[in-house]
């Protein structure tokens, strides 16, 4: 080698043990810091292990598979109050939060529309273990709780029960839940103008929607149905008083009964049959089998290709068909009663609901008037032409001028709920009545709640000679309603009725925006599952 | 539109022979042809002349201030308000909203050729908008309602429902 070439070396040589060094340093650092991680590793399982005098009151319980028969009395949440002070109680409810500080773990217990604040604290009775076993518990999982109640000086604004707070002495997870949820159900809850304002997150309707089971543990959904389920009970119980029946109405029919244009079709065997729009035509059947008073309570599918805020493809109608001695403002009457009756039994046993309801969507309370506002049609005629809207005598309401025309009466008269007597015939139904008196006009009547449209009723045709007059005036088939207009021939009495939907009523008596916010698990054009 | 607006005029100040009028250029400016000097253009400047020959010059405003703001508001009918698009109405209205919050007309305390013109040109805006959208904006609606029921004004324009009472309240369904 040249000397230049010597020198080259060396210095590379040199170069490379400054590389050595370098690098022979950085892995003795490594060496070092995994040296300190594995000690402190056995330090703190050391630590674990040393002392855990709770070991057994608290951990993970072997699946509940109904090994034995406890003879253990639950507390509800909801029953937690001062007057339990100092006791030793058992409850399982959810964890809906859980936050370690320090020595201490602070949960907050939910059970439905109840939640209540927990506290784990290392002491006599929980060890370090136990406070990072309870801090560690997933959100969402089902614990089994052994705590003493205890009064609290400052109320707990963020819990409903706000007076007393638990000491956990036993905590034992039944059910694990995941980690990762889709959706928190603290964003699920807030109101969507706070979200905006302090920029924390709300959840959209889709995420809602897609992560039902979820979303419906939420205390605002909780109520909600808890509602639902009272206008259904309500309904029945009312009209049960009143004399009515209940009937069950097939809901595969042959014939589309109020249009063939938004009916679902099903294969039946080697031909196919519809689902039932409405059951309208059984209603009817039953009051010509002499049953009087009728109702029912079942599903009804429209296959309208509508995607708003208030139509579903299913939903649930509440039917009423009766017959009636002269006029047919008796059944005005008797379904606004049963209507009044509904809204009174809401006030007065659900308010709890309701304020849960408005804590995420504010709105004002139902009012409605005793006895229920009417007016006839060509009175909402003259109150819209005087507040500029141009309508023909003829023609029916559009959206935007029900929703008018119930702010005019809501600012005249003081109600949500009010009916609309006398429709014009020509946007009627082919079995409706005509008006004896005005051949422009029927005996139909829609009702309204919040300016939204919640029942089309009518007095019925019930001379077979007049039906097929009006059915071929609306150029419908003659056959394929033969068995209809069959069923008057035989003596049937004068009657009429009207439908509601179960999910419009709700959603438009705790003043909601989106009918599937009360539709368990709603049905429209677009959504199948879950 | 413009001529319309000047045989109004010319009825509501009682003036027996009607004036001819031709218009020049695409906007149609209208030109009042005078046999002994140059010719008129423009509406407010024709509408100005109107007023003198009626020898009603109060409608032009009785103080020094009060003509100005008139003639202001003249400009502005014919700058600003014709030919305005859809996203321009939004903010005039609300400006005039803001504007008319403690007048009762226009210009000054009475009634001036500011509140004719500006009516004539805002009508085919309150046309369009709904019930909720007038209560959002009741000081136009109030002082529209005020100027299309005087006496005389109106002549050629349907007359527009305002509501008297608010039936929407702050949280609107």
């Amino acid at each position: 080698m040249t000397k230049d070439e010597v020198q080259g070396a060396t210095e590379e040589e040199q170069a490379q043990s400054k590389k050595g060094l370098k690098k022979q340093q950085k892995e003795a650092e490594k060496a070092a810091k995994k040296a300190e991680k594995q000690s402190k590793l056995a330090a703190d399982q050391q630590g674990s292990e040393e002392d855990d005098f709770a070991k057994d009151r608290y951990g993970v319980p072997p699946m509940v598979q109904s090994q034995q028969k406890l003879d253990r009395v639950l507390v509800r949440v909801e029953d937690l109050s001062p007057e339990k002070a100092d006791q030793l109680i058992w409850l399982r409810a959810r964890v809906h939060t859980s936050r370690a500080k320090g020595k201490q773990c602070f949960l907050v217990l939910r059970q439905q529309q109840f939640n209540v604040q927990a506290l784990v604290a290392v002491g006599d009775r929980a060890s370090k273990q136990m406070v990072k076993f309870a801090a560690n518990i997933t959100k969402e999982s089902i614990v089994d709780v052994e705590a003493s109640v205890r009064k609290v000086e400052q109320k707990i604004e963020s819990c409903t029960q706000q007076d007393v707070e638990l000491h956990i002495e036993r905590i034992f997870v039944i059910s694990q839940s995941e980690a990762r949820l889709p959706l928190q159900l603290e964003d699920a809850v807030r109101p969507d103008g706070e979200g905006e304002e302090e920029g924390r997150a709300t959840v959209n309707q889709d995420t809602k929607l897609d992560n039902r089971v979820i979303d419906l543990r939420t205390t605002t959904s909780q109520a909600i149905f808890r509602l639902q389920s009272g206008v259904c009970k309500l309904f029945r119980d009312t009209l049960t008083n009143k004399g009515f029946v209940e009937i069950q109405t097939p809901k595969i029919i042959s014939a589309a009964s109020e249009g063939g244009a938004n009916v679902f079709t099903v294969s039946y065997f080697k031909t196919s049959a519809y689902l039932a729009q409405s059951p309208q035509l059984y209603k009817q059947m039953c009051i010509c089998a002499d049953f009087d008073k009728v109702f029912c309570v079942g599903p009804v599918f429209r296959a309208e290709d509508s995607n708003t805020h208030r139509h579903l493809t299913e939903f649930v109608g509440l039917d009423i068909e009766m017959a009636f001695s002269y006029h047919y403002h008796e059944v005005i009457d008797s379904i606004t009663d049963t209507m009044v009756q509904i809204f009174k039994g809401l006030r007065d046993n659900f308010q709890t609901e309701i304020l849960t309801v408005n804590k995420q969507y504010p709105s004002e309370p139902f009012k409605f008037l005793e006895p229920t506002l009417r007016l006839e049609y060509t009175e909402a005629l003259a109150m819209l032409h005087q507040a500029g809207v141009e309508m023909g005598d003829e023609e029916d309401l559009s959206t935007p001028n029900e929703k008018l025309l119930g702010r005019l009466v809501k600012e005249k008269y003081d109600t949500d709920f009010y009916v609309l007597d006398k429709y014009p015939l020509a946007v009627r139904p082919f079995y409706t009545m005509p008006d004896p008196n005005n051949a422009k006009y029927s005996n139909s009547y829609d009702m309204f709640m919040r300016g939204e449209e919640i029942l089309s009723g009518a007095q019925r045709v019930h001379d077979a000679q007049l039906l097929t007059e009006r059915a071929m005036h609306h150029q419908i088939d003659l056959e394929k309603i033969k068995s209809y207009i069959d069923s008057f021939r035989y003596g049937a009495p004068p009657h009429g009725g009207g439908g509601i939907g179960l999910e419009r009523v709700c959603m438009l008596y705790l003043g909601l925006h989106n009918i599937r916010q009360t539709s368990m698990f709603p049905r429209d054009p677009k959504r199948l599952t879950p | 539109m413009a001529l319309r607006e000047l045989s109004s005029l010319e009825k509501y100040l009682g003036l027996k022979k009607p004036n001819k009028y031709s218009t020049q250029g695409d906007k149609k400016v209208p030109v009042l042809q005078n046999n002994n000097g140059p010719p008129l253009v423009g509406l407010g400047t024709i509408a100005s002349h109107l007023v003198k020959v009626a020898k009603r010059p109060n409608l032009l405003g009785d103080s020094a201030e009060s003509r100005a703001v008139v003639q202001q508001w003249l400009e502005y009918r014919v700058t600003k308000l014709d030919g305005c698009t859809k996203e321009d109405t939004k903010a005039i209205l609300k400006d005039l909203n803001l504007y008319l919050q403690d007048k009762v007309y226009m210009a000054g305390n009475q009634f001036t050729l500011a509140d004719t013109f500006m009516y004539f040109g805002i009508h085919p805006i309150i046309v369009d908008l709904s019930v909720q959208e007038k209560e959002q904006y009741v000081n136009v609606a109030r002082w529209f309602d005020h100027i299309q029921r005087c006496p005389g004004v109106r002549h050629h324009l349907p007359p527009l429902a305002v509501l008297r009472n608010r039936i929407y309240t702050s949280k609107h369904h």
